[in-house]
């Protein structure tokens, strides 16, 4: 288990909670194939370095059976090696660079120990924000949108498929920028977002996103703002940032409120009564991926690395997050997650007076969108 | 044995009292642990890493392999800060970024590594070139430089390098860094005690090599340039070149440790292993507790440092106020201890180790401590300490300075002052014949 | 947050010329005025120590970083709104800096070097002590005062008046303390002269304490200004340390003018790059004229004269 702070990033702590959650109820049903289930948790800090030197512990020393975990493509993209050397199955809950499932597709038998049960890789996150922008943009009023993307790894695909399919969705982009990593100050961008006339900022931030609603919402720029925003998507979210969340929207895998599956709200529930708070996206993921572990090692009957990538490979599960299946060893996605409605589709949620509310798909939604009363 | 001959006058180290027929102790400590370092690795070779009495009692021989990986960690970090160690604790010239130097020798072997393919073993040297070349584009400007202003100089040369990699972060991987290139010879993880062993071979090395330098008649001139650049200068040496030499040695040592580092599975090209401000404190913290000015100091100060936290890590102990492992607020705990070691001994652990050693030694012999007491000259941080007061005090236009610029309406600053000691070291250093 | 070293204060890729000559001119000096009288503020503190101590106070950042979280808690955890925030940064950061100096500095202050190497570990421990006790999220102050205004072209936060409003105010009262009080004299005799200062009499530990304590103040107050316009997090006081340095090498050591004039200048540079340039080299500048100016002019752009009023 490889989770960034888990005593205090909230990333960090679901990932580390929604497995311990997951071991704890194998256990307390017999654990697998009668065998306790023990869960160990390192930390990596975010940092590369720290994280490939965390996963060597676990694996070199402690001699694990399953990883899980990793929140930054960064860490993951610096343990991939790591992972077929020491040929342990390793199952990412967090980190979406696509690179780490194109090794798998290019040098199959070195890599095919990684697996992404989520979330769906980042071509991917670019598709779905084209898909949400095709289905809602005219309820959100959306006619031009500006496009902000944080420069790292993981928002390189992000850009490349908003580059090349937004414009066909009939929704002008204005304009279309990689801010620098670090950024702080958002003044000048936002300048040149409201110069561009667009109705929303139209984003990708998970390390820079804070500075840049709260500037949002503190200088009343007069655009709306939307898009994958990592931080928004944590509960307690609006408590952080004093309420300059509100309006807000992001895409996200499930909230506590929403019945993605039957499975989700449990989960939620069970998870804050644990905990004390509700979980974000890597929550669900890494729960999912140890209770899809164990049903894969029963039906095996081994929990040997090559016998557990064959019966991943076969494997349909319904977890909290959607139903969960890979692309095969073929698939330029090899072993990423299949995103696809009906297995796993992101939902949108906006904020809303301390509410996450699912604007979007229609199926889940909660409330309606709100435009922002400054705009 | 008095302390501040530690390492740096062998000649004094010999008709010492206390080295009589043989090597003096400490050099017989040293080699002991060397010795130690070197068979830590066997049992884990010969497979027998515990042993279990009476079916309860277990004892550990050795290391884990994943402890080796540590150690062979520490070792090039060690190497890091005896190369900090050359420059800073014996010209006095205190680096505040070395990790400038380590970055650029990791960087080049890695890229080229990864975008050209070059066999680590070719790509090594190359790094180790690129960062010797930054120790002259550090080095030569900074012999105008003095105190504070050198400081801030290297200081800010690690971030500059910084923005220049986040700038290019197609090509430098920006804050987050390279993917790891290939691992040299091909010693991978799979093989721990093979890492343990180039690493130790490499420390070795270099520390053999540093501590010849710096017992050379060159080293004395490093250690004087330190207590007094004047008196060199005045003594027909130009301290300039010596500077200069220190400067590129350092720096291409570090570039070493650093190229070689990133083609093992514990190093990546990555800032916070290379290039962030706190790997260039460590490395002066490692030195400073170890002891300046020794090279075997920051050798030891260097193992402790990396090691420390890595302890810290395995600790499941949970720190009650701040509700925290101690495995996650290890650096935190790292830096407290540092600052209470720092006002507690700022001349290093292994100098009062040694002081303690020592007097229980002539305690023991019933020589008073008195005896030595009286030769006991500063010692490097004091030495540097003197340097600094007089070139803040000049950049302030304190002191001596003051009076000049009234009398020749000259302004005193940092640079002008230093101007002035430069051309008197050319001046000298060229009339040597006068001598 | 990743680790940054530098606060990257901006964003990439090229801005349309024509938007900047639209709004861009009166953009540029409305942020610029602002950012700069800010950066000032940071710096008058960092020179005053190092011409009355001679000592480089590398937590200076970190003193920043405490004000804006002392501002935070009383703000927004304990509730009680933003000026007491401000307030309460301000003092929680003086306090700081007066502690720093009796338990650390007081005792080194013949050893320049140490100082700047012990100042240098409180700072990073000051940062990992809030990052393990706040993590890495950024977190809000809420503004002084709410509400935009648009003047020519440009919206005009009304925190941001306020924050170039009090920070100009500081930096005047400042001035007029230290050429038209005894104190304020006692304090610029000490950084000329600390044998001569204590020739007539003035005692350099109280000047020194005061001086650590007034950079401390100042710094906080930088600090909750800081997190009410842009976000508190724990390594917010590394980017204006090191442009403190280069304000201060180009303004000249311990000069309240000096630092001033060094600080719009360094401002009006960053806002230009920003804008008009390629945003991503908004870190890099003020270092790479760090480094000229060092190598080329070290004594400051204008000597000392400035440094004596």
């Amino acid at each position: 288990m490889l989770a960034p702070e888990p005593s205090d990033n909230p990333i960090g702590a679901s990932i580390a909670n929604g497995a311990q959650l997951a071991v704890d109820e194998l256990n307390a049903d017999g654990g697998i194939g009668g065998a306790d289930v023990e869960i160990s948790v390192k930390d990596t800090k975010e940092d590369p370095a720290t994280g490939r030197s965390r996963y060597q512990e676990l694996t070199v020393n402690e001699g694990v059976d399953v990883t899980t975990g990793v929140f930054t493509s960064e860490v993951l993209l610096n343990i991939m090696d790591d992972i077929a050397q020491q040929q342990t199955l390793h199952m990412t809950a967090g980190a979406a660079t696509p690179e780490a499932s194109a090794r798998v597709a290019e040098n199959y038998e070195q890599y095919k120990y990684h697996f992404r049960t989520g979330p769906t890789n980042a071509r991917h996150l670019g598709q779905n924000m084209v898909d949400f922008v095709e289905a809602k943009s005219g309820d959100l009023g959306w006619e031009s949108v500006a496009v902000l993307v944080e420069d790292y790894a993981w928002t390189e695909p992000v850009s490349a498929v908003l580059d090349e399919k937004l414009g066909d969705t009939g929704v002008e982009v204005a304009m279309s920028q990689r801010y620098a990593s670090g950024t702080e100050n958002f003044g000048p961008v936002y300048d040149e977002v409201e110069n561009s006339g667009a109705d929303a900022a139209f984003v990708a931030m998970a390390h820079t996103g804070t500075p840049a609603v709260v500037q949002w919402a503190s200088q009343q720029r007069p655009f709306e703002f939307g898009g994958i925003h990592v931080p928004m998507q944590l509960p307690s979210y609006y408590e952080a940032t004093d309420g300059a969340v509100n309006y807000g929207v992001t895409q996200n895998s499930a909230t506590p409120q929403s019945e993605v599956t039957d499975k989700t709200v449990p989960f939620a529930e069970n998870y804050n009564e644990e905990f004390g708070s509700y979980p974000v996206y890597t929550g669900y993921i890494a729960y999912d991926a140890v209770h899809q572990f164990a049903s894969v090692a029963e039906e095996v009957g081994s929990v040997a690395s090559d016998d557990l990538v064959s019966g991943l490979e076969e494997s349909s599960y319904t977890g909290t997050a959607g139903t969960i299946e890979y692309y095969g060893p073929d698939d330029q996605f090899a072993h990423d997650v299949v995103y696809e409605e009906g297995k796993v589709w992101p939902i949108f949620m906006q904020w809303q007076d301390g509410n996450q509310e699912v604007i979007y798909p229609d199926d889940l939604a909660t409330a309606d969108y709100q435009t922002p009363p400054w705009v | 044995m008095s302390d501040d001959t530690l390492g740096e006058d062998a000649a004094v180290e010999q008709s010492s009292p206390a080295t009589g027929r043989s090597l003096p102790a400490r050099y017989v400590a040293g080699l002991i642990g060397l010795a130690l370092l070197a068979v830590l690795p066997v049992p884990s070779l010969l497979g027998v890493e515990s042993v279990t009495l009476f079916g309860t009692v277990t004892i550990t021989f050795g290391l884990s392999s994943y402890q080796l990986l540590q150690v062979a960690g520490a070792f090039y970090f060690a190497m890091f800060a005896m190369s900090w160690d050359v420059v800073s604790g014996y010209t006095g010239q205190i680096s505040f970024g070395h990790g400038f130097f380590f970055a650029l020798g990791g960087y080049t072997s890695a890229l080229l590594n990864l975008t050209y393919g070059v066999a680590p073993l070719a790509a090594i040297p190359a790094g180790v070139a690129v960062a010797a070349l930054g120790g002259v584009v550090i080095g030569v400007p900074a012999l105008r430089l003095r105190g504070p202003y050198l400081s801030l100089v290297t200081l800010v040369a690690p971030q500059v390098l910084l923005s220049v990699f986040i700038l290019f972060s197609g090509t430098f991987g920006g804050e987050l860094g390279l993917s790891s290139p290939d691992n040299l010879l091909g010693v991978g993880l799979g093989n721990p005690v093979l890492v343990y062993y180039i690493a130790f071979a490499l420390f070795v090395a270099i520390l053999a090599v540093l501590l010849a330098v710096t017992r050379s008649s060159a080293g004395a001139v490093f250690t004087a340039i330190r207590e007094d650049e004047d008196a060199v200068a005045a003594a027909g040496l130009n301290p300039a070149k010596f500077k200069t030499f220190a400067f590129v040695l350092s720096a291409a040592v570090g570039g070493l440790a650093g190229a070689v580092l990133v083609h093992t599975p514990v190093g990546n090209p990555q800032p916070s292993q290379l290039l962030a401000t706190q790997v260039s404190i460590e490395v002066i913290i490692a030195a400073i507790l170890g002891g300046m000015g020794t090279i075997v100091g920051a050798a030891i100060g260097g193992l402790i440092v990396y090691l420390l936290p890595e302890y810290l890590n395995t600790v499941e102990y949970v720190v009650p106020v701040l509700d925290a492992p101690v495995s996650e607020i290890d650096f935190l705990l790292f830096a407290v201890i540092a600052l209470v070691l720092l006002f507690v001994m700022p001349g290093g652990v292994l100098r009062a180790a040694l002081r303690i050693a020592r007097d229980r030694l002539s305690d023991r012999r019933g020589e008073g401590v008195a005896a030595d007491g009286g030769r006991r000259a500063r010692t490097p941080v004091e030495q540097v300490r003197e340097r600094w007061r007089s070139a803040v005090e000049r950049t302030l236009g304190r002191g001596p300075d003051r009076e000049r610029r009234t009398t020749d309406g000259r302004r005193s600053d940092g640079r002008r002052a230093d101007d002035r000691d430069a051309n008197r070291g050319h001046e000298n250093g060229g009339d040597t014949d006068e001598h | 947050m990743g680790l940054n070293l530098l606060a990257v204060a901006a964003v990439g890729g090229a801005g349309a010329p024509a938007a900047i000559l639209q709004s861009g001119v009166s953009n540029i000096v409305v942020n610029g005025l602002i950012i700069s009288a800010l950066y000032a503020v940071v710096a008058i503190g960092f020179t005053l120590i190092f011409g009355v101590g001679g000592v480089l106070n590398l937590a200076h950042g970190a003193s920043i970083t405490v004000g804006a979280f002392g501002a935070y808690y009383v703000a927004r955890v304990f509730g009680m709104g933003a000026w007491a925030g401000l307030v309460a940064g301000v003092l929680v950061a003086a306090a700081f800096g007066a502690a720093l100096y009796l338990a650390m500095i007081r005792r080194m202050e013949d050893e320049p070097i140490m100082v700047m190497i012990l100042t240098l570990v409180t700072a990073v421990a000051v940062e990992q002590f809030v990052l393990t006790v706040e993590g890495s999220q950024p977190k809000a102050i809420p503004a002084l005062v709410g509400g935009v205004t648009r003047v020519a072209g440009t919206n005009l936060q009304h925190n941001l008046v306020v924050v170039f409003a009090v920070s100009w105010a500081i930096i005047l009262a400042l001035f007029l303390f230290v050429n038209y009080t005894d104190a304020g004299k006692a304090l610029i005799a000490t950084s000329m002269s600390r044998k001569g200062a204590a020739l007539v009499g003035i005692e350099s530990d109280r000047v020194n304490l005061a001086t650590w304590v007034i950079a401390g103040a100042l710094a906080g107050l930088a600090g909750v200004f800081l997190g009410s316009f842009q976000t508190a997090h724990w390594a917010m006081g590394r980017a204006p340390l090191v442009l403190s340095f280069t304000i201060v090498v180009l303004g000249g050591v311990g000069s309240i003018k000096g630092s001033v004039v060094g600080a719009y200048l360094i401002g009006f540079l960053e806002v230009i790059t920003t804008r008009v340039f390629d945003p991503r080299l908004q870190t890099l500048v003020p270092l790479v004229v760090l480094l000229l100016v060092l190598l080329v002019k070290p004594e400051g752009l204008f000597g000392r004269e400035l440094a004596e009023a």
